[in-house]
């Protein structure tokens, strides 16, 4: 398992795409915070952490495509089969596909956290706003890895980069956009989407009672990760069952 | 494996030891093997086996179903029904893989935005192979000196002897290439004929498909070749060409196929 988990590590580093992916993947949301606190827009009840945390949907979105990207990739250029000739035992694959995305994106989406809350403290005048509890920054790592992770799943399971990455979008954004048409499962579907879990433990902007879990914040993020468990899993029978 | 095609196109030869340690000489058996897809049967109880030492040709017409038996011997596809076993074990179940069996099954099988030499680090570190192993096999396939060009500015022969790169990297008991010669120029066709000879002679089992029978047979111990999905012979390849009685003496290996499969 850590030889092919290693070997996946070595896939994203030795192509440029791959990497360079991950590094805007990860530059989206300190830039994105950066930009809404240096043009003032950060709302008088916002902390920094807040402030830090208002790009994380587009951090997200993009680690979420660059997964996908990766995994699906492999079908889309037919190089799945040398991984398969070189690593047979599928389930020893898949995680370790699953392993190298995540890592990737653990460490980026904390690079994200910390460099979006240290830049939107060096562009906020001091005194404005409290810095409140950097902690909770540690659901933008949770939520990453999570959604990184589904997007690699999903492209295994399409083996299409686009429609792996216009599901990975879906799965992101349609929610909150959507969400009226869910009635009255609209708080457990839109709470319990990926953004909206970041915004309920950081305790950023106030979300209405239809978006917002009703058993709490930490219960939508452990509801958050069984979804994306659940996928993990569907995308780990898809490629242990289906011909290479 | 001390086989290097120069870049002069020279083979540089020394002698294949025998497979060492755990690598032990391995025979591919296939047994009953079919494989249906959307209804349509591209397998058809295939069973035959190819033997430690040997160089065993695989034969057929466009559509056969050679590269599907490959794949479904490397796990790649999965069989409806029968097995392929490597050394009595089925592909899957083999530690350090690479090392038992060195596959090649396409040219497209690396990262066009890869170079040569992160597609074989790749393959070494999946199977714990030491990093020595990815200049060596670059020296033994003759593309050292563009080892660090994207796959995608490589020619079709090119991409090909990375694909043999692939399959030799891990020194392995088992070679199984499906068209090893598309693509390959003179030199190339040569070498890879020597090293063929060699690893069989070397007690390894070489399992090798091809639609160049003039080139395949004068390396070949055995043939089986598929047609329609079907067995429709396997054998030695004197016993093959033994059975055809020709007009003047032995008749050709290609002459045997076209009688077989029809075709003028």
């Amino acid at each position: 398992m850590r030889l092919a988990w290693h070997a996946e590590l070595l896939k994203i580093a030795t192509v440029r795409g791959l990497w360079i992916g991950a590094i805007i993947a990860t530059a989206a949301m300190p830039l994105t915070s950066l930009l809404v606190a240096a043009t003032g827009r950060l709302d008088a009840a916002d902390t920094l952490t807040t402030g830090a945390a208002t790009g994380a949907i587009v951090g997200l979105l993009a680690y979420g495509v660059w997964g996908a990207t990766f995994a699906a990739g492999e079908y889309a250029r037919g190089t799945i089969v040398v991984s398969l000739a070189t690593v047979p035992r599928r389930g020893v694959l898949y995680a370790a596909k699953i392993g190298a995305v995540a890592a990737v994106a653990g460490v980026g989406a904390l690079v994200c956290a910390t460099t979006a809350l240290l830049g939107v403290l060096a562009v906020t005048p001091p005194g404005q706003h409290s810095l409140g509890d950097p902690a909770v920054l540690v659901s933008v790592v949770l939520v990453v890895v999570s959604v990184t992770a589904v997007g690699a799943a999903v492209g295994i399971i399409t083996r299409s980069p686009s429609a792996s990455v216009a599901i990975v979008a879906a799965a992101v954004l349609l929610p909150n956009v959507a969400g009226g048409l869910l009635g009255r499962f609209q708080p457990w579907v839109v709470g319990a989407s990926p953004g909206t879990v970041i915004t309920q433990i950081v305790g950023g902007a106030q979300l209405a009672t239809n978006q917002t879990y009703p058993a709490g914040p930490w219960a939508a993020a452990a509801t958050m990760v069984l979804v994306a468990a659940a996928v993990a899993a569907a995308g780990a029978i898809a490629l242990i069952r289906r011909d290479g | 494996m001390d086989l290097a095609l120069g870049p002069s196109g020279r083979v540089r030869a020394r002698m294949i030891p025998a497979p060492a340690g755990d690598r032990v000489a391995a025979a591919i058996v296939v047994e009953d093997a079919t494989k249906v897809i959307d209804g349509v049967k591209v397998l058809d109880r295939i069973s035959f086996t190819a033997r430690s030492g040997r160089v065993t040709a695989l034969l057929g017409p466009n559509g056969a179903g050679k590269s599907t038996v490959l794949r479904a011997i490397l796990g790649v596809d999965h069989l409806s029904s029968g097995r392929a076993t490597i050394g009595g074990r089925p592909f899957r179940e083999h530690r350090r893989p690479v090392q038992v069996v060195g596959a090649f099954l396409t040219p497209d099988a690396a990262h066009p935005r890869r170079n040569a030499r992160g597609h074989l680090a790749i393959v070494a570190a999946s199977n714990g192979l030491p990093r020595s192993s990815v200049p060596h096999a670059l020296e033994l396939v003759g593309i050292a000196d563009i080892a660090d060009l994207p796959v995608s500015h490589m020619s079709l022969g090119m991409r090909q002897r990375l694909g043999l790169a692939t399959a030799l990297i891990g020194d392995p008991a088992v070679v199984i290439l499906d068209e090893p010669h598309n693509g390959l120029d003179a030199a190339a066709i040569r070498w890879l004929r020597v090293v063929l000879r060699a690893l069989a002679e070397a007690g390894r089992t070489v399992l090798v498909s091809s639609n160049l029978i003039s080139e395949i047979e004068p390396i070949c111990d055995d043939v089986v070749i598929l047609a329609g999905g079907k067995i429709r012979a396997a054998s030695t390849l004197a016993d093959f060409v033994g059975g055809f009685p020709g007009a003047e003496g032995r008749v050709s290996l290609e002459e045997c196929y076209l009688r077989i499969v029809g075709g003028s």
